[in-house]
């Protein structure tokens, strides 16, 4: 549906370009999980895709059609859900639908029937004569959905939309999402909670510095032929086995081992015993998604 | 039209919740309107009657000190209240504050007319001027200066009817009530410098009309700029909606609170200030009033493309409520708003040539004061219009720079 080829852009005056080289493909109906640390280059990408900035050098196609043509041809093809309430706090929720229908050019008929389609697919019935100022976090999230939904888009780029939602909010918004490409939407999320990605995400990209680090199916991602294990212990780890496990301190005794194989779990159990520890906790598997985007981007910390 | 019919309907909602906005373009200029032109009522007023009384303490009563207070009267700079009978009761008025100057005309005033200062030999009584000490000299002065040349005239025609008689010439019948002085014509000659200057009430309306015009800053960029930091901008513009749609939904919606402004402003000029004991402000008619809402028009869109501009500089509400506030304030101490430009020195008013809102005031006054025409007006148009145009552009300019 929406292809991303050797993408590239730099800031005006700016040292180092915010993307460089940025492949990606992402097919319609489903989710597509955009990850980065701070400073990655997403907010950029998004930016490029919604048409906010001018692509310098390489191409993006909506459905084989160059962006910009795409564009024009449908303007309402792709909408943005931009990470703060973008709408407007003095109208009330039926108000804020109403203009942001206007501004996207929907005749009259269509109008009535997007605004009341948005309105039930937030479950905003309750609140559609009350001013956005005074909505929860939760419903402004839902109001801030349910506007990029008017103009029934191909994509929708959702940018961390559940920051400051209750757990009760976040799980009717994940779900709500998640259900959209059954209704002929196709989604591309960005959030910093993993567990959120891993949960309605079928395919993810991972960017940092402007690169795609990794790209595929969340499968195909976390099926990785190493295995990794937590392990739990009374003493500190002996340091030729921590060498050879490619160990990382966790604090408390804690540590997480690499493995080339499953099998190696179980000389590992037999080399602690000679050493003389006891081994508290063990948990072994693959890795989550946590455990991937922190080892692809390093740990240092971002800003 | 659809997305304008929506941006409309949205300023306005949003403006009509805006409470403070509201204040700021609707009361705080009738206020200012009303405080000013009564509080500069005489400020606009060269020549005007004096509020200086006088009394006269005629112990003559003859036809002739009748006629000097007869003259005195006509003159009109001061003001004459009722005659005390006696010198004692003048001076027990003064001290009481009831008037300034009493004229005290000397028994035998009439007969001794013609024979001033004893001339043929024998005392004459001087007339007598009482004053307040704390009177303005220079008042005190003119008021000699007034009797003086009463008493000048009165002497002369009295002469000419004597020696009329005397020598068989032709004479009025008693001339002693020509109005004085009736030889000196005054003739206004205006050009460019000596307009007449605005009363009160025409500097103030259309002063702190424009003022409040160009006050459309604060509601204009409180909501741009809440537009920008909330990524509504960012939305609208990925559902294709061109920024100058933008511009345009905010230029009508302004436009009209401009035109309510005006009417609302001209309604207390005109009603308003004879409420509180001011003159009433008196608007043309007919192509005039067209004229006069051709400049009217022209501020409007200067003021809501500066407020465009200054939303479009300012980063957070705090910044543009400071530029905003503070550029209008500058604006109309330098443009003559505050202070009349008529009554600024020459270097000050060439300075105020720069000020958009001294192009306003002026376009207003050719049209209120110099009846001017189309033509008349038309250079303050032109200003207004190419200030108009450049921050316009300027605002736009500097939105696509933001988003590249």
């Amino acid at each position: 549906m929406l292809k991303v080829d050797g993408l590239a852009y730099r800031y005006r005056d700016a040292a180092a370009p915010a993307l460089q080289d940025v492949s990606l493909s992402i097919p319609a109906g489903g989710v597509y999980g955009l990850l980065g640390p701070n400073g990655a280059g997403k907010t950029t990408l998004i930016s490029l895709l919604a048409g906010l900035l001018t692509v310098a050098n390489g191409d993006i196609s909506l459905n084989g059609q160059p962006l910009s043509a795409a564009r024009t041809a449908n303007p309402r093809a792709i909408a943005l859900v931009p990470q703060d309430y973008a709408f407007y706090p003095m109208l009330t929720v039926a108000e804020n639908l109403a203009f942001f229908a206007g501004a996207l050019g929907l005749a009259h008929g269509e109008r009535r029937q997007q605004i009341d389609a948005a309105i039930a697919f937030a479950r905003l019935e309750q609140v559609v004569g009350k001013r956005a100022e005074q909505l929860s976090g939760g419903l402004r999230r839902r109001l801030n959905l349910a506007i990029g939904l008017l103009g029934r888009p191909q994509l929708l780029l959702l940018d961390e939309p559940t920051v400051g939602v209750d757990p009760q909010s976040r799980s009717f918004l994940l779900e709500s999402i998640a259900a959209l490409p059954a209704s002929g939407t196709t989604v591309l999320y960005t959030s910093h909670y993993m567990e959120e990605v891993e949960a309605i995400c079928q395919r993810v990209a991972i960017l940092d510095q402007g690169r795609v680090l990794s790209e595929g199916t969340l499968d195909d991602l976390l099926a990785t032929a190493e295995s990794s294990a937590e392990i739990e212990l009374d003493q500190p780890l002996p340091p030729a086995l921590a060498e050879r496990y490619a160990a990382t301190d966790l604090g408390h005794f804690k540590f997480a081992l690499f493995f080339r194989s499953t099998v190696a779990v179980a000389r590992l159990l037999d080399e602690l015993a000679e050493a003389g520890c006891t081994v508290r906790q063990l948990h072994v598997g693959r890795q989550n998604l946590e455990q991937l985007f922190m080892r692809l981007t390093r740990r240092s910390l971002r800003d | 039209m659809t997305r304008l019919l929506a941006l409309w309907t949205k300023e306005t909602l949003a403006l009509l919740r805006d409470r403070h906005g509201l204040a700021a373009l609707f009361v705080m200029p009738i206020i200012f309107i009303l405080v000013m032109t009564m509080a500069l009522h005489d400020a606009f007023m060269p020549g005007a009657a004096i509020d200086v009384a006088y009394a006269i303490v005629d112990l003559d009563g003859s036809p002739h000190s009748q006629s000097l207070a007869r003259r005195l009267g006509k003159t009109g700079s001061f003001r004459r209240v009722a005659d005390p009978v006696t010198t004692d009761a003048a001076r027990a008025d003064i001290r009481s504050g009831r008037y300034a100057l009493a004229l005290v005309l000397p028994k035998g005033f009439g007969e001794r007319l013609l024979t001033p200062a004893g001339s043929d030999g024998q005392a004459t009584e001087a007339l007598t001027l009482m004053v307040d000490p704390t009177l303005n000299p220079a008042l005190q002065l003119a008021f000699r200066n007034q009797t003086s040349a009463a008493l000048g005239m009165l002497r002369a025609d009295e002469l000419t009817h004597s020696a009329g008689k005397l020598f068989g010439l032709p004479t009025t019948a008693r001339p002693a009530e020509r109005d004085w002085p009736d030889e000196i014509v005054s003739t206004a000659v205006q050009n460019d410098r000596s307009i007449r200057p605005p009363s009160s009430v025409q500097q103030n309306v259309p002063a702190w009309l424009v003022f409040a015009m160009f006050f459309v800053v604060i509601p204009i960029s409180a909501i741009l700029i809440t537009e920008r930091q909330q990524g509504t901008l960012q939305r609208l513009a990925a559902m294709g909606l061109p920024f100058r749609f933008v511009l345009l939904g905010k230029l009508l919606p302004f436009f009209v609170v401009n035109q309510i402004q005006a009417v609302l402003m001209v309604a207390v000029g005109i009603w308003g200030v004879p409420l509180f004991g001011g003159e009433a402000l008196a608007m043309p008619s007919g192509a005039g009033l067209f004229h006069w809402w051709l400049v009217a028009a022209a501020v409007s869109l200067t003021a809501v493309a500066c407020a465009l501009l200054v939303a479009s500089l300012a980063q957070t509400t705090q910044q543009s409520t400071i530029i905003g506030g503070v550029g209008n304030i500058l604006m109309a101490a330098i443009g003559g708003i505050m202070v009349p430009k008529f009554m600024m020195p020459g270097a000050m008013q060439t300075l105020a040539e720069w000020s958009p809102m001294a192009w306003a005031l002026n376009g207003f006054h050719t049209v209120m004061l110099r009846h001017g025409d189309f033509a008349a007006i038309l250079p303050d148009l032109v200003k207004l219009l190419a200030c108009a145009a450049l921050a316009l552009a300027a605002a736009t300019w500097l939105n696509h720079r933001q988003t590249a």
